[in-house]
């Protein structure tokens, strides 16, 4: 895991950044303490149609009765030079109250894109739940994929590429799931927070060494 | 005054017109219309149903209305009419002609002429069939069928030998007619036709079943017995769908000349060029009934063998190539679904096992997980962070 603020490497239970102390009360000191109300699609930056928004919905709504306890989300603006994506992400997951999200589709469960059209750059959040089922390779694939519509200023057909894409991520986690035992996915569960430092390997090469063997 | 001059002259004009001649029409006498003859003179008068009488009274030969003599032959032998002869009995005792009371005629049933049995084959008739080689390809000199049905039969014959190796000569007959002992219709057809290419069918009146088929000894001698055999049945069978004789030789040609022209298309393989011919052509390429295929496979197996495995292997190339374009399309078809079915999510919900977070950065629902990438088409650098 990475500090939003300095991208550096960051403990699972760590407070705040080693380098920088970012933490959630500097963000919020930064964007605010209180709680905003989202949409699923918020188009801060009025850059969908209204035919654009309604088949996005309608793609949401079909991928939440796949994964309900998914939370699918997207956020559309134009951020001021200053403002990180990565700090907006984690402040916006933290703060936002998405209208019509039920108790079933907490924020730690949410997968929010973040289009800032200030800076022509597309970013995905994720919440603790989602983060362990989805990986940074599998999301940047996902935005990979999307990035013609973006280049072609296709954003809610973007926006739906990448939800889906991530779908199709969660689906085979979700299969190879059903395979373990109870054990192991209280095994899979206890390493994920385990209390190691993100570092490249070269930097922990024990870690390193157990993760080829967890592979294996 | 004036009543004595009224009545003065009614009597005078009375008078006058019994005075008066005038000359009335009478009926002629019975002796002036001896002279008059029905036809003009144009039918012998034993013909005539009113010239009987005196044709009996008259000579022993039939008397010519006019004074003309009874036609003969060339001989000088007396002409043998064999047409349907109509008898001056059957024409006083056919309706309408009985000089008896017409109400007690229309009770009575009609009743057809009843039929003269036909002569048997000899002397004149005889020499009409079997004494000259013939000239039409129909001999019917009985005059058995209907004429149209004889024009449009000649005409078949003669197209037939124009187009056909084979000429086709029928020969019709009565029903109860045979033909002599002494005639030998094989030494008949040798004598007349040489060996030449001909087949002589001898049709019995409503009887095809008594049909014969002559042919030319080099045609016996080139083919099995069974051949002919077959060609006879197929001939009979066309026969045997109708009872009307005119239309019984009609089919029985028609399907003699289909069967003659396989038969030559076997004679033509069973001969010398048979492996030239079979390598030029094959036999599927040609129009014929649906049992010719099979009598050449059955006898002449030879020219089917090798046409037959270049069939074989045409249709294992037909049936491999529409497999590989099957195999090919459901490829293709599986490519498009995996392609399509990518991005498509189905199937049902699929839920998660329950996972207990451990908060990171103060956060509570995120610790700050996140991938970015520009889509600015003039930054071509792109990270993940």
């Amino acid at each position: 895991m990475k500090c939003p603020k300095c991208m550096r490497p960051v403990d699972h239970e760590a407070e705040s950044c080693y380098s920088c102390g970012y933490s959630e009360k500097e963000s919020a000191k930064k964007f605010g303490s209180n709680q905003v109300l989202l949409s699923r699609v918020h188009d801060a930056a009025h850059c969908l149609r209204k035919q654009e928004k309604d088949v996005l919905n309608s793609a949401i709504d079909q991928l939440e009765l796949k994964f309900p306890q998914m939370l699918f989300c997207a956020y559309l603006g134009t951020l001021p030079g200053g403002l990180n994506m990565s700090e907006l992400g984690f402040w916006l997951l933290n703060h936002g109250q998405v209208k019509g999200a039920e108790y079933a589709r907490p924020n730690e469960n949410a997968i929010l894109v973040i289009l800032d059209m200030n800076a022509k750059k597309v970013g995905i959040s994720l919440g603790y739940f989602a983060e362990s089922l989805i990986a940074e390779e599998e999301s940047y694939r996902a935005l990979m994929k999307a990035r013609p519509n973006l280049l072609n200023g296709e954003y809610g057909e973007a926006i739906e590429t990448i939800f889906r894409r991530l779908c199709k991520v969660l689906e085979k986690k979700g299969k190879k799931m059903r395979k373990l035992s109870h054990e192991e996915l209280q095994a899979q569960s206890k390493a994920l927070n385990e209390n190691t430092l993100d570092l490249p390997e070269h930097f922990a090469p024990m870690l390193g060494l157990r993760r080829r063997l967890r592979a294996v | 005054m004036r009543p004595l001059i009224t009545a003065f002259s009614v009597t005078l004009l009375t008078a006058g017109g019994f005075a008066a001649d005038i000359d009335m029409p009478e009926w002629g006498s019975s002796s002036e219309s001896e002279g008059y003859a029905l036809g003009g003179g144009l039918w012998p008068v034993g013909l005539l149903p009113d010239g009987a009488p005196e044709a009996e009274e008259g000579e022993a030969t039939a008397v010519v209305a006019g004074g003309a003599e009874t036609p003969t032959n060339p001989d000088g032998s007396p002409l043998t009419f064999y047409g349907p002869l109509t008898t001056t009995d059957a024409v006083s005792n056919a309706v309408g002609n009985d000089t008896s009371d017409a109400g007690e005629i229309l009770d009575q049933p009609a009743q057809a002429p009843p039929v003269e049995a036909l002569p048997p084959i000899e002397g004149e008739l005889r020499n009409v069939y079997f004494g000259y080689q013939p000239v039409d390809f129909l001999i019917d000199p009985q005059r058995l069928l209907t004429e149209q049905k004889s024009n449009d039969i000649k005409r078949f014959l003669e197209f037939h030998s124009d187009e056909s190796d084979f000429k086709i000569y029928v020969m019709v007959i009565g029903e109860t007619q045979e033909i002599p002992d002494d005639i030998d219709l094989r030494k008949l057809h040798k004598e007349w036709f040489s060996d030449q290419n001909t087949v002589m069918m001898v049709y019995h009146r409503e009887h095809p079943d008594l049909t014969e088929f002559v042919y030319n000894e080099t045609v016996r001698s080139a083919l099995p017995k069974s051949v002919f055999d077959r060609i006879r049945q197929n001939c009979l069978r066309e026969g045997a769908a109708t009872d009307f004789a005119p239309d019984q030789v009609e089919k029985m040609a028609i399907e003699l000349s289909i069967q003659l022209y396989w038969l030559g298309r076997l004679m033509a393989a069973e001969g010398t060029e048979a492996e030239a011919i079979s390598e030029a052509e094959s036999v599927y390429d040609l129009p014929a009934s649906a049992d010719a295929p099979e009598l050449l496979r059955e006898y002449a197996p030879s020219i089917f063998v090798e046409g037959s495995s270049r069939r074989a292997v045409s249709i294992l190339i037909t049936i491999a190539v529409i497999l590989a374009c099957l195999v090919l399309v459901a490829f293709v078809g599986w490519i498009v679904v995996l392609l399509r079915g990518m991005d498509r999510i189905g199937g049902g919900p699929m839920i998660f096992p329950g996972f207990e977070p451990v908060t990171r950065l103060g956060g509570e629902f995120s610790g700050g997980g996140f991938v970015s990438m520009s889509f600015d088409i003039n930054d071509t650098s792109s990270h993940s962070s």
